[in-house]
């Protein structure tokens, strides 16, 4: 760290949390409402608050940080409510419907729902325009480009008031030309709109995704534009030594051009950070396996992190738009404290995917809410604290939590008891499931992991997750419900490159133009970086390739380090994929041609570390006991006397044996019986099975 | 020749422990149950009378939730393995495959969201595959099979069926079912529109052991794959199919060393009863009585002329009997055997039920059926020929019980969707000097029926496949076949009318690159439009059903018969697929919506008039003559 301070933001649906770090190691957390409506207010109202709690004006504050980092929801925002820019897709004569088409395809589980309703367009039908021209599959032109249906399709925009363009054709992924002619030809005509250009938003093999991508960019950019204009501005006003860095959904900073040229990386920032913290609060115990779970108030995001690489997901449906930009995978479950136990119309218990989100929220909350939820078990579980949540200043009504479990409990013909363990169990069981989706659907095993629990709602639920997975380590910060704002403070920045190379590895001249092509687009991100400040020393690169068996259509993408391709390396590069595969899919088949089609580098400029907090030693265990309840841990329903302890009462050493509760402001650990918590002095809980 | 049957490297089998999962991500469809006390004929979505004691034996309903989740994830991970590796475009870009779960009596205790033409067949098939080895499984067996007069749909869609043994004893089947490419026989990709008979379609292939006590059969493989062309192709997507069985074997095994045999048959069981009393709740609010539905089969050049399908459908109490009526067989390939026929009248049953996931065995428990004597269209006898039958008559079938359901439930029953009628193509790819074949399935992409509530959705045919197809991305389709797909989109006035229009239907036209194509077209739906409900029809009919258009020197020749053909490069051929039926009348469709079609060129001037009785002044004001469209619309109340 350069300066006193380091600065993270992020914007949640409900809050916006801000993290602060300062030299010594001290990190604080605050919490201030969002406002979606003026997402700049919710950082004036947080930096109040900071400045009051310290003593220090905001000024004072901005001007002392070496960095100041902002995840936000604008751009997901703008594309849940389809309040993006009016927009223009300017494509292949003959090619105008692939983003209404999508591929012909009705998401699974809708099946025979007659009232699933079709994706709402980013761009309506007449605002999509056909221009004549054909590059075709080995990249020569097979129709020039007629530059008078681009001006038409100009005229036409301008008339009906579009504000940004997006152009993509057929396999300009082979061949720009005619996409950068065409892009000369908006400029020069609509000078006032944002243009997206499919070739070099997402140079991939795939005209659906390409077109999907740049229609979804290009929507966004004029609501990031305003946005990044409107924080900088405030940031430059305070005194800012250094551009805002903005947090993207690939798990890297971005400095506010990149951000606007390149908004479709901004959907899905906010879960983003979770596996560099992860990381982070990982590093004491050398751990690089590690799958991180936020469970907030009505979402459960997951991500997964081997040997230090993160899981990318790319080419997929986000929010029903096809979206090809490298983005960290996150599944995201409607498994959260406000989700709602109900009986389906087979007669099975389910939790979720309905939520009472925050009104009239669990009814435990006593406001309203009627329907069993996710909170109003632990209450009655007896994990949360009766007398209320966040030091009391939420108070809980036990009798409201009974009633609404009744309404499951009698047609099961079971206890509230056991209905409430019951409802821990599902939504324990599909968080198991999600998990699932993140470490078996992409070969690995969870039991090579640790989990880390983030989110305010987690640590109730964290050990029974560890044991039904088998998972033996859990790391619980006591930061955990602030810990995807912290991982936005100590992440790099980072870009993604990519081109289509198709190539089959059983031709040697290839190996020589695939590593040139990797040099041309790493000189590209070099440069780009050098702009942003970084030194030569301060970058790093690392490659990827999407590889598959000639024939098939689907890659599988292998991380080949910085590795160069050669003939010495490529036995190596081509022995990876054959042992990906067989992880993912149970065969491989190595008497079979290898084929290469995309590439993709990833530059990061490294950002210096925050120093790291260290807990000082605190009072012996036994006088951090603030009291007992009684706590159910088994199917019968049976309650158990459980000590409570005072989280902020424990120092560094302290092991808690469980059952236990440790109850900290912004969170509620459970230890089962059987496991115990040891805290360290990084500020983290490690979470053992007894014996193991 | 060597034989180069391959080896599968034996999975790793390390089995995955961790299996637990519910399904609440995968359900999302689903709401709320309501109790409702509901009088007959009064329908609400998944509105379903929930019996307060659930469970008929004793079942921990919370591990009954955790069973379900385990089946479902564990057919996810078969189909996403079975999609990732598959070569032929068929399996990966066009999702034409299934994947199933069997007990071991065999019935189907999980059915996937795949294709709905494949897994109504599945149940006879299984039970015939079962049957035929009798108490020869073993553990390590592995056994293919395609043959309609095995319960098989159609040939080309070939089964792999791995039995799954815990502790020495037969517990499960993991099965799977895809549309190769190829399957031999005299015409690429299978479809003969000249066969008299199933000797000159296809392989055919009785179940058979390819793999025997865990020993692959390489003698065996070898024969079938020498009959096949695009070898490479056809190994790879066995490959694909034996792998997606064996991820289901590694889940199902997990699952029941975590909870042990015991509780999970009881679940199962429990899933499967669970399933019947929904079906039956739903059947028991339609009046009892005897409901009839007719459909025409078009004759698309066999010249036998235009058939009827008849479906009965009769209510009583909780039980649903369906009987179907049509004419003798004929020596065309558009017969369905009676497994294929399973999958026409299930789907129209769902057209009906609109169930939300998990789909098994007992919803059928309640229905009976009778696809009328053997040697009818409807239920084929050897030696009939039979490739098309998944689309036609299939559709037509699914239709007329849909009409039938219709008649007894007015308000529920959704427009029939666009029918298939698409393009195989073959060549020699000179790119890589081999030879290319495959079923376009980005050809048959027709529009969805519109429903009670709202539009068809546009391209998301055809009614066979109810959405489960993907078209594939049209650079990947350029990547592994020499063609050039000169347009890919929707069709004005294709959706048909009505207050809720149908949804539109698709062009695809090509061009082969640089050598002769052939093409070998199939299905129907050429003359008579998707058939609309509650009142809703068109009078722009020509715009609304299916044909091909060939292109030589700029002369355009409309095909509307099944022929085989060839085109070179500076010809192309343009397949175009019907749109959905419309849902109520089309002059009760508000004139802003037809507007707003009209804008987006879905709707022509002369649509908007014609089918709509809406008058709009000029295509570039799209100002509404309001006096002539009320006359218009006024004429007819």
């Amino acid at each position: 760290m350069r300066s006193k301070y380091r600065l993270g933001i992020d914007a949640g649906g409900t809050f916006t949390d801000f993290v602060l770090a300062d030299s010594t190691g001290h990190i604080r957390l605050f919490k201030a409402l969002s406002t979606p409506v003026d997402p700049t207010l919710a950082i004036r109202n947080g930096l109040k608050l900071i400045s009051d709690e310290i003593g220090e004006s905001p000024e004072s504050i901005i001007s002392n940080c070496d960095l100041c980092i902002n995840g936000t929801t604008v751009g997901l925002n703008a594309l849940i409510q389809h309040k993006g820019g009016k927009t223009g897709l300017i494509c292949t004569a003959g090619h105008e419907d692939s983003i209404e088409i999508r591929l012909g395809h009705k998401e699974d589980g809708y099946r025979y729902d007659a009232e699933y309703p079709a994706a709402e367009m980013l761009v309506p039908r007449y605002l999509r325009k056909g221009v004549r021209e054909r590059v075709i599959s080995d990249g020569s032109i097979k129709t020039p480009m007629h530059e008078d249906d681009v001006r038409d399709a100009c005229r036409a925009f301008l008339a009906e008031g579009v504000e940004t363009v997006a152009i993509s054709f057929v396999w300009s992924v082979l061949n720009m030309k005619h996409e950068h002619r065409a892009a000369e030809i908006v400029r020069e005509m609509m000078p006032k709109a944002v243009l997206t250009v499919g070739s070099e938003l997402y140079p991939q093999v795939r005209e659906y995704t390409r077109t999907s991508t740049a229609v979804t960019n290009a929507y966004l950019a004029p609501i990031l534009k305003g946005y990044v204009a409107a924080v900088d501005a405030y940031f430059k006003q305070l005194g800012a030594k250094y551009p805002v860095r903005y947090f993207q959904s690939n798990g890297g900073l971005a400095i506010g051009k990149a951000m606007t040229d390149r908004s479709v990386y901004a959907i899905n920032s906010g879960p983003a950070s979770a596996p560099q913290a992860g990381l982070f609060v990982c590093e004491p115990f050398g751990h690089k396996n590690v799958i991180t779970v936020d469970m907030g108030g009505t979402s459960f995001d997951i991500t997964l992190t081997k040997d230090g690489v993160t899981n990318v997901n790319k080419n997929i449906d986000f929010l029903r738009y096809r979206i090809g930009v490298p983005m960290i995978q996150v599944e995201t479950l409607g498994a959260g404290g406000g989700s709602i136990g109900w009986i389906d119309s087979m007669g099975l218990l389910q939790v979720g995917p309905q939520s009472a989100g925050s009104d009239p929220g669990p009814a435990c909350y006593g406001q309203g809410g009627t329907k069993p939820t996710t909170s109003d078990v632990n209450l009655v579980l007896g994990y949360l604290n009766p007398e209320g949540l966040l030091g009391g200043r939420l108070p809980l009504d036990k009798s409201k939590a009974t009633a609404a479990l009744r309404t499951i409990a009698d047609p099961l013909g079971m206890s509230i008891e056991r209905a409430a363990y019951g409802m821990y169990t599902i939504v324990n069981n599909n968080m198991v499931n999600g998990i699932r989706r993140v470490s078996v659907e992409r070969g690995y095993d969870p039991r090579d992991f640790v989990l880390v629990g983030a989110g305010g709602a987690t640590a109730a639920h964290i050990t029974a997750l560890a044991r039904d997975m088998g998972i033996k380590t859990v790391i619980l910060p006591k930061l955990a419900s602030g810990l995807c704002a912290f991982g936005q403070i100590i992440s790099d920045v980072k870009y993604n490159y990519m081109a289509t190379s198709p190539e089959r590895l059983d031709n040697p001249s290839s190996f020589g133009r695939i590593d040139k092509l990797f040099k041309k687009i790493e000189k590209q991100g070099v440069e780009h970086l050098e702009t942003d400040g970084f030194k030569k020393s301060q970058i790093a690169i690392k490659r990827s390739m999407d590889m598959r068996y000639v024939g098939q259509v689907h890659e599988c993408t292998v991380e080949i380090g910085n590795f160069e391709v050669n003939a010495k390396t490529i036995g190596k590069i081509i022995e990876a994929f054959h042992t990906r595969h067989e992880e993912l899919y149970t065969y491989s088949e190595r008497q079979s041609t290898v084929e290469i089609v995309n590439i993709e580098s990833t530059l990061f400029g490294k950002v210096a570390k925050p120093v790291a907090q260290k807990l000082g030693r605190g009072m012996p265990v036994a006088k951090a006991v603030k009291g007992s309840r009684m706590a159910i841990f088994s199917a019968d329903g049976k309650a158990k006397k459980t000590p409570v302890y005072d989280g902020s009462k424990l120092g560094a050493g302290a092991v808690v044996v469980g059952p236990a509760i440790i109850e900290e402001v912004t969170t509620t650990i459970v230890i089962e019986p059987g496991w115990s918590a040891k805290l360290d002095a990084s500020g983290s809980y490690v979470i053992k099975h007894k014996g193991k | 020749m060597k034989a180069p049957a391959k080896r599968i490297s034996a999975a790793k089998t390390a089995k995955a422990k961790v299996s637990k999962a519910t399904s609440a991500a995968v359900n999302v469809s689903a709401k709320p149950a309501t109790k409702v006390a509901a009088r007959k004929t009064k329908f609400k979505k998944t509105a379903v009378k929930v019996s307060t004691r659930i469970t008929s034996r004793s079942v921990d309903p919370i591990t009954l939730s955790v069973v379900r989740g385990v089946l479902e994830t564990t057919q996810r991970e078969m189909t996403l393995a079975l999609e990732k590796t598959a070569r032929s475009s068929v399996f990966n870009l066009a999702h034409d495959y299934s994947t199933a779960i069997f007990n071991a009596k065999p019935e189907m205790i999980l059915q996937g969201q795949d294709i709905p033409i494949h897994l109504g067949s599945l149940m006879p098939a299984m039970k015939a595959v079962s049957a035929y080895f009798g108490d020869d499984i073993h553990e390590g067996d592995l056994i293919l099979h395609n043959d309609p007069s095995y319960g098989g749909s159609h040939a080309i869609d070939t089964c792999m069926y791995k039995p799954v043994f815990y502790k020495g004893k037969l517990v499960y089947w993991t099965v799977c079912k895809g549309h190769l490419t190829d399957i031999g026989g005299p015409v690429p990709a299978g479809y003969n529109p000249n066969a008299k008979d199933i000797f000159a379609e296809c392989l055919r292939i009785p179940p058979v052991k390819i793999w025997d006590k865990g020993k692959p059969r390489n003698d065996v493989l070898n024969m079938i794959f020498t009959n096949m062309r695009a070898r490479r192709d056809q190994e790879g997507d066995f490959n694909a199919l034996i792998g997606a069985c064996q991820v289901g074997e590694r889940n199902l095994l997990a699952m029941l060393d975590k909870y042990g045999k015991g509780q999970v048959d009881d679940c199962v069981g429990e899933l499967l009863d669970m399933a019947e009393r929904h079906m039956r709740s739903l059947i028991k609010e339609v009046p009892d009585g005897t409901y009839e539905g007719v459909a025409i089969l078009e004759d698309a050049g066999h010249g036998f002329g235009d058939f009827e399908i008849k479906a009965t459908v009769t209510i009583k109490g909780d039980g649903c009997h369906i009987a179907i009526a049509s004419p003798p067989q004929i020596p065309y390939f558009i017969n369905s055997y009676e497994g294929n026929s399973h999958s026409g009248v299930y789907l129209g049953l769902m057209m009906f039920a609109q169930l939300p996931p998990p789909y098994n065995e007992g919803l059928y428990r309640c229905v009976s059926l009778d696809f009328g004597p053997k040697g009818t269209i409807c239920n084929a006898k050897e030696p009939a020929p039979h490739m098309n039958c998944t689309t036609t008559p299939m559709e037509t079938l699914t239709d007329a019980v849909r009409l039938a359901f219709e008649k007894a439930v007015p308000s529920k029953v959704s427009a029939s969707w666009g029918h298939a009628n698409g393009l195989n193509i073959a060549g020699w790819d000179n790119r890589h000097n081999e030879e290319y074949v495959t079923m376009v399935l980005a050809t048959i992409i027709s529009g969805a029926g519109a429903t009670p509530k709202q539009d068809g959705w546009h391209a998301v045919g055809p009614e066979c496949c109810f959405g489960a197809l993907t078209s594939g991305d049209i650079e990947l389709l350029e990547y592994s076949y020499p063609i050039i797909i000169h347009q890919y989109g929707l069709m004005e006035d294709s959706g048909g009318a009505g207050e809720y229009r149908g949804g539109s239907g698709t062009a695809w036209e090509v061009e082969p690159l640089d050598s002769e194509m052939t093409f070998i077209m199939f299905g129907e739906g050429r003359r008579i439009p998707a058939v609309g409900a509650a009142g809703a029809s068109s009078a722009m009919v020509e715009p609304k059903v299916g044909r091909l258009e060939r292109k030589i020197d700029g002369k355009v020749e409309v095909i509307k018969d099944n022929i085989i053909g060839t085109i070179k490069p500076g010809e192309t051929v343009t397949n175009k697929n019907p749109g959905g039926g419309g849902f109520g009348h089309p002059f009760k469709r508000p004139v802003e919506k037809v507007v707003w079609d009209v804008k987006n060129g879905l709707v022509s001037l002369k649509g908007a008039k014609e089918d709509y009785g809406v008058v709009i002044k000029d295509g570039k004001s799209l100002a509404v003559d309001t006096a002539a469209t009320n006359k218009l619309r006024s004429a007819v109340h």
